[in-house]
């Protein structure tokens, strides 16, 4: 067959594939993305002995392949599965979505949390004592200064991460998750034909294409503020004041 | 448990270790071919020949873009239709055959490898000062004399951090390779939790020692930035 | 003749770092309509008191009272942290290097304040900011981002910001200290012409004329204390300590 009838043929699947794909890499950027922020705040400010739980786990994910960490989960939990039955958490392990879902957002958490300190760390002491200054509360200082602030330095780098969790999401595919790459293995086992892994590639180069392009999309909107000195530019004077 | 992990018949200490092996060797030898790759890449896209950079441009960004589990299995399998096929004609006769998992993984991985450290190696070179190589013109080197006698050297300074994260990726992405069947680390340990029906226990071994290999890694790699940068502050 | 309220009052301050002592017992009393000018060189410990009082840095031991809410530190530990929120947003604070929010608008910088801390709703912030930043004669700026702004023009905007909480005081930490020769002047004329209206202002600086002209009274601090004080024209003139004719004598 010519790869085009490949295509034809097999785009279902591969299509089905892909909304997988999307799938693990949106809810597992999701769920780490709600947890960093805590995590973030305490690698910046809290004592050492409260940090030290978070560096081990922080330097365990990074430290080690996700491969390894999702067999930890997904074969791991069956050494423990009477005691998982007993608590009702068995119907979860034993699904290999949930588990790569859980490894992803874990592995995803460790990254997204040292990024987001690292924009946290980046904020100007002053800019968090003028907040000071005119009495805003610690909550506050944090919601309208210091996490806003941070987003907009660490965002290309979120970015990026978010792109490494698409790609390692194909390895859910190991564990018999139908992503992209577990259709493709498939098709390939069934067909031979090798035009397949190119039509994934494609694929995959497309997601993380209009996932670069929207990112730098909302990347321009966040950095506004730091366009060059002196460009007297009449910026739209309606809505923005109000949103603030 | 202990004896789970001893040395010889009873215990899989001595398959794991092998496995280990597999891993380290695996990833020493992808380190040259990775760099050179990521030379060639860095030159390609610094280059003045357009269609030069585009193919540097296009190489770094494609193969960055993929899952590296896609890359090995185009490679594993690719490689391997093609060698049959080259086979196939010299001689209609020969059996279909397989193409090695460690060239595989070693082709794969350094292809990986190369991509990023492309970017690394741009990334630096455009940082190093132009004003050195200016003043090296201006006492009549060559370019290729101001390569070897002022870049290079430099070069290393800028790259060193960069080129150890991507060392450690690497590191951990020979896991990958157990995929394709190759014995190492990663696929020992699988065989050891089928005869043990001890997953947790084993992949947690396994995660343990990638992690001390990483640690060691950065602890080395720690010392080789101080080093790189001692003659910094003198300057 | 009936003396003015008092706004604001700082008794016997003490601020250590570590071993070291920076202020040794400072008391200071800024009644209504008061601009109080803080000199001193570099390590007298003029800006570490200026921000005791707003309690930006903790003070060792002290009291500060702000429109009758009152604080008393004892060991590094104040009695009501509660009311410092309170005296924050009573006491104005403009900085040497600005502070603004790099991530706002001009004008949302002057609209922050009111509408999270002071609760004014939005329409009633932005015309009262509009009113301030004209004020201050940056209204064609209000959209713009600080960094779009020279340094003058930001530092103006900072004193719009601290107008904008209406604050019973407000603390000027060497406002011009961190603008280029040329920029002073904007900036300083802002702050004479809120003097003439009669607003209560703590100002440490290093501009001579300032203090001189604008301040009705003239504190300086040598060592962590008091060294002299009095109406400028006769320190000026008349410099009871030696420190102190040291100090004119070099700034000249």
């Amino acid at each position: 067959m010519n790869p085009l009838e490949i295509l034809i043929e097999y785009w279902p699947r591969l299509l089905d594939g892909a909304l997988m794909t999307l799938k693990l890499t949106f809810l597992g950027a999701l769920i780490a993305g709600l947890v960093s922020p805590g995590f973030a705040l305490i690698r910046a400010h809290a004592t050492p002995l409260v940090q030290a739980p978070l560096r081990l786990y922080v330097s365990f994910m990074r430290g080690t392949p996700i491969l390894a960490q999702l067999f930890l989960i997904f074969y791991g939990s069956g050494q423990f599965r009477p005691e998982l039955e007993e608590l009702g958490l068995w119907t979860f392990f034993r699904d290999p979505f949930n588990c790569a879902l859980l490894a992803f957002a874990l592995n995803s958490t460790a990254y997204q949390t040292e990024i987001l300190r690292g924009g946290i760390m980046g904020v100007p002491q002053g800019e968090i004592e003028a907040a000071r200054a005119i009495g805003m509360s610690r909550l506050k200082t944090l919601r309208r200064v210091v996490f806003p602030h941070a987003y907009r330095i660490a965002w290309p780098a979120l970015g990026n991460e978010v792109i490494l969790l698409m790609k390692a999401s194909a390895l859910a595919s190991v564990v018999t998750v139908f992503d992209v790459m577990g259709r493709t293995r498939q098709v390939f086992s069934r067909t031979f034909d090798f035009s397949i892994y190119l039509w994934a590639a494609l694929i995959y180069l497309c997601i993380t294409a209009a996932f670069v392009l929207i990112w730098r999309r909302v990347e321009r909107r966040l950095s506004r503020h730091i366009e060059p000195h002196g460009t007297p530019r009449a910026a739209a004077p309606t809505l923005k004041g109000s949103q603030a | 448990m202990f004896e789970l992990l001893s040395y010889g018949d009873a215990g899989w200490g001595d398959e794991i270790l092998r496995g280990l092996a597999i891993t380290v060797q695996l990833a020493i030898v992808t380190l040259p071919v990775g760099l050179c790759l990521g030379f060639l890449a860095a030159f390609a896209s610094l280059s003045r020949f357009g269609p030069l950079r585009a193919l540097g441009f296009g190489y770094t960004t494609v193969m960055r873009g993929l899952p590296e589990i896609l890359t090995l299995f185009v490679v594993y399998n690719g490689a391997g239709l093609l060698l049959s096929a080259v086979l196939r004609w010299w001689n209609p006769e020969a059996p279909p055959t397989d193409f090695s998992p460690f060239v595989a993984g070693v082709v794969a991985l350094g292809m990986v490898f190369g991509a990023f450290a492309g970017e690394v190696l741009r990334g630096a070179f455009n940082s190093l000062d132009k004003g050195q190589v200016e003043a090296g013109r201006a006492i009549g080197m060559t370019d290729g004399q101001i390569f070897r006698r002022i870049q290079l050297p430099q070069l290393w300074r800028f790259a060193l951090p960069g080129l150890g994260n991507l060392w450690i990726n690497m590191l951990k992405d020979t896991a990958l390779v157990s995929v394709i069947a190759l014995d190492d680390l990663m696929r020992m340990t699988k065989v050891a939790v089928g005869v043990t029906k001890q997953p947790f226990t084993f992949y947690l071994l396994a995660c343990l020692i990638y992690w001390t290999m990483c640690v060691l890694s950065e602890l080395v790699l720690a010392r080789m930035e101080r080093r790189a940068n001692r003659g910094i502050r003198r300057a | 003749m009936t003396q003015p309220e008092i706004i604001l009052k700082a008794e016997d301050i003490h601020k250590s770092f570590g071993n070291l002592e920076v202020l040794k017992g400072i008391s200071l009393k800024a009644r209504n309509h008061d601009v109080i000018s803080i000199l001193g060189s570099s390590g007298s410990g003029k800006s570490t008191f200026l921000r005791c009082l707003n309690f930006l840095e903790t003070p060792t031991s002290g009291k500060v009272t702000v429109h009758g809410e009152e604080i008393l530190v004892r060991n590094g530990k104040p009695q009501s942290v509660r009311h410092i929120e309170a005296i924050r947003s009573r006491l104005g604070m403009v900085f040497q290097q600005f502070n603004l929010w790099t991530h706002r608008t001009v004008l949302e910088n002057v609209m922050e304040g009111p509408v999270q801390v002071k609760r004014d709703s939005k329409a009633e912030a932005r015309d009262k900011a509009e009113a301030l930043l004209s004020r201050v004669g940056l209204e064609e700026r209000m959209h713009m981002y600080p960094s779009q702004l020279s340094g003058g023009q930001q530092q103006r905007v900072a004193i719009a910001r601290a107008l904008a909480m209406e604050p019973d005081a407000i603390l000027f930490d060497e406002p011009t200290s961190a603008l280029d020769p040329e920029l002073v002047g904007e900036v300083l004329k802002v702050m004479q012409s809120l003097a003439a209206e009669g607003r209560t202002m703590i100002v440490v600086t290093h501009e001579m004329g300032f203090a001189r002209e604008v301040s009705s009274e003239v504190v300086f601090l040598h060592e962590g204390r008091i060294a002299e004080q009095g109406p400028p024209e006769e320190m000026f003139t008349n410099p009871k300590t030696e420190v102190f004719e040291r100090f004119i004598a070099n700034v000249k």
